[in-house]
């Protein structure tokens, strides 16, 4: 992995610098605003005085496991979908890749270095969005009329370590696939996962209310990290620069 | 350790095609090798060999001694591919400074300033690589490869697409790597004129085949069609041309302006001709063996590899 963390900091860097990085960190900034003020409202009106702590606790600890489970993965996937696959797609198509490629950097160090560049910008973003939201629905309206703060210990775990490790694994089998095949399939790839994460935590809330509460959901979300991890580990014995160059040059591997 | 680069019997075979047959040679420190061969005839593929971004199906590379299968053999190896690998967002400074950190060189700000200098680039060195002509992509692509003072450099058509002063430069760049710097050079090229100018060793393969492999000077001497050009201080007149014409066994074959062009005949000798000449009272400026261009030993082996 010699030379993994330099890959890491110049991608990150170009993420950082580009256009999409600021449209989508502007779209993501409103949008954490307008949920924050929006729940605020739609709660202060709900939490009527005198209602019992011991009545609304429940209710008010579900909410907020589908606030800090939605707001993270829609940012991280919207990020994912974006920088994972286009940016190598043009990589590959004018030469970048293939310069990298013939320095002593293994294919290994090239993958997981675009994979965490993609990662982490996205992470960052995810979390202050998640914490805009908890700490202003906390304060502007759950303490003042509970005096109570609602983040359960296992919904912190999963929303700021097992989704985005989840998330993690994803983009690496994005970045996988869109190294060796052709970046179209990547991206297919990664919007079908991602499509039906969105799903099963809608599902999850709008059905079984009660996981979003439990360590259950957050272990849930830990074996899905593991199961793709593990996967994208298997399949990075078949990476290897021949397979990267081949691809490049429209032979998908 | 006196060889650069070896290939002992590489093959490669792609998509059931064998691109390459058997490659075989070797490229020792401080040549400057040029790599010919028609489009398609597996230079490109040779080359990614060497940087390890393709494997070969059997045979063996090495690199300064470094199986290529190692990626450390690439660590004294700069390069520049058929595309330039350049990022068009980044600066000139920000595309070496990238690589410099990949190879690992200590405070690579005095070593980038260097490079720029030597490539002529220094007064650009803060723009974005965007905004640049192809000859100056090809010339910063040099640049990086010598990032990281690297003892062999691998060139890919280093002047393809390039406009004629564009290529001058270029050319003077790879020719200044390799006397000042010191450098190993591996140049593949169709550009049959430019390799004539700055190489001494060349290899032409067609085909997936080595054709021809060696000095470029004792090829030429070796393929020359053994003419013999001898300047006159006067212009031969018209009799004396007719006479000499006449023996057929000195083989005369034109006559320009003031000089004659024989091509030597089995058992005559160039003394032979020249003291005919003097003995009927021409006056000799010079003799000349004529060597045989890149052009001509290049034409006459795809001649030879065409099926019959």
């Amino acid at each position: 992995m010699k030379g993994m963390p330099v890959v890491l900091q110049s991608d990150v860097g170009d993420i950082v610098h580009s256009r999409a990085f600021l449209i989508i960190a502007i779209i993501i900034g409103v949008l954490t605003i307008g949920a924050a003020v929006g729940i605020t409202i739609a709660l202060n009106r709900w939490l009527a005085p005198g209602l019992a702590w011991e009545d609304a606790k429940p209710m008010l600890e579900l909410f907020m496991g589908l606030v800090v489970n939605y707001t993270p993965l829609i940012v991280l996937f919207t990020c994912m979908a974006t920088w994972a696959t286009d940016p190598i797609a043009k990589e590959k198509a004018k030469g970048p890749i293939e310069s990298l490629l013939a320095t002593p950097l293994t294919a290994k160090a090239v993958w997981i270095g675009k994979s965490l560049a993609i990662f982490l910008p996205a992470y960052i973003i995810g979390l202050i969005a998640t914490v805009i939201v908890i700490l202003v629905v906390n304060f502007a309206s759950i303490v003042p009329t509970t005096g109570h703060f609602v983040l359960l210990p296992s919904q912190a775990v999963t929303s700021f370590l097992f989704l985005p490790l989840l998330m993690f694994a994803l983009i690496s089998l994005g970045v996988f696939f869109s190294l060796i095949t052709n970046p179209v399939i990547g991206q297919t790839i990664v919007i079908f996962i991602g499509v039906i994460l969105l799903q099963v935590v809608g599902q999850v809330g709008g059905r079984i209310t009660w996981l979003l509460a439990s360590w259950d959901y957050a272990l849930y979300n830990l074996a899905g990290a593991v199961l793709l991890g593990v996967t994208a580990f298997y399949l990075s014995r078949s990476l290897s620069k021949e397979r990267i160059i081949l691809s490049s040059k429209g032979k998908w591997a | 350790m006196s060889e650069a680069i070896r290939l002992e019997g590489v093959s490669k075979q792609l998509g059931g095609r064998e691109i390459l047959k058997g490659v075989s040679f070797a490229v020792k420190r401080g040549d400057i090798f040029g790599y010919l061969g028609p489009n398609g005839a597996g230079k490109t593929i040779t080359i990614r060999i060497l940087l390890g971004l393709l494997k070969p199906t059997s045979g063996s590379a090495y690199i300064l001694g470094e199986n290529v299968s190692k990626d450390e053999a690439r660590r004294k190896v700069g390069f520049v591919l058929e595309s330039d690998g350049l990022y068009d967002n980044k600066t000139a400074e920000e595309n070496l400074g990238y690589y410099a950190r990949i190879y690992g060189v200590t405070q690579p700000a005095g070593r980038i300033d260097r490079i720029l200098d030597l490539v002529g680039l220094w007064d650009r060195a803060k723009d974005k690589v965007g905004t640049y002509s192809k000859g100056m992509r090809q010339r910063l692509a040099l640049a990086r490869a010598m990032a990281h003072d690297p003892e062999l450099l691998i060139l890919d058509e280093p002047t393809a697409g390039v406009d004629p002063s564009g290529q001058i430069e270029v050319r003077q760049v790879i020719l200044n790597m390799a006397h000042k710097e010191g450098k190993t050079i591996f140049l593949s090229s169709h550009n049959l004129d430019e390799v004539q100018r700055i190489c001494n060793r060349i290899a032409l393969i067609d085909r997936g085949e080595i054709k021809l492999h060696g000095e470029l000077e004792q090829l030429r001497r070796e393929r020359s069609a053994n003419e013999v050009e001898i300047e006159t201080t006067e212009a031969i007149a018209e009799p004396l041309f007719t006479e000499l014409k006449s023996l057929s066994h000195l083989g005369l074959r034109e006559r320009k302006d003031k000089s004659l062009t024989f091509v030597l005949q089995e058992g005559v000798r160039v003394p032979d001709i020249v003291s005919l000449l003097v003995r009927r009272g021409v006056e000799i400026e010079g003799v000349s063996r004529k060597e045989a261009s890149l052009e001509e030993i290049y034409s006459a082996m795809l001649k030879e590899a065409e099926p019959l």
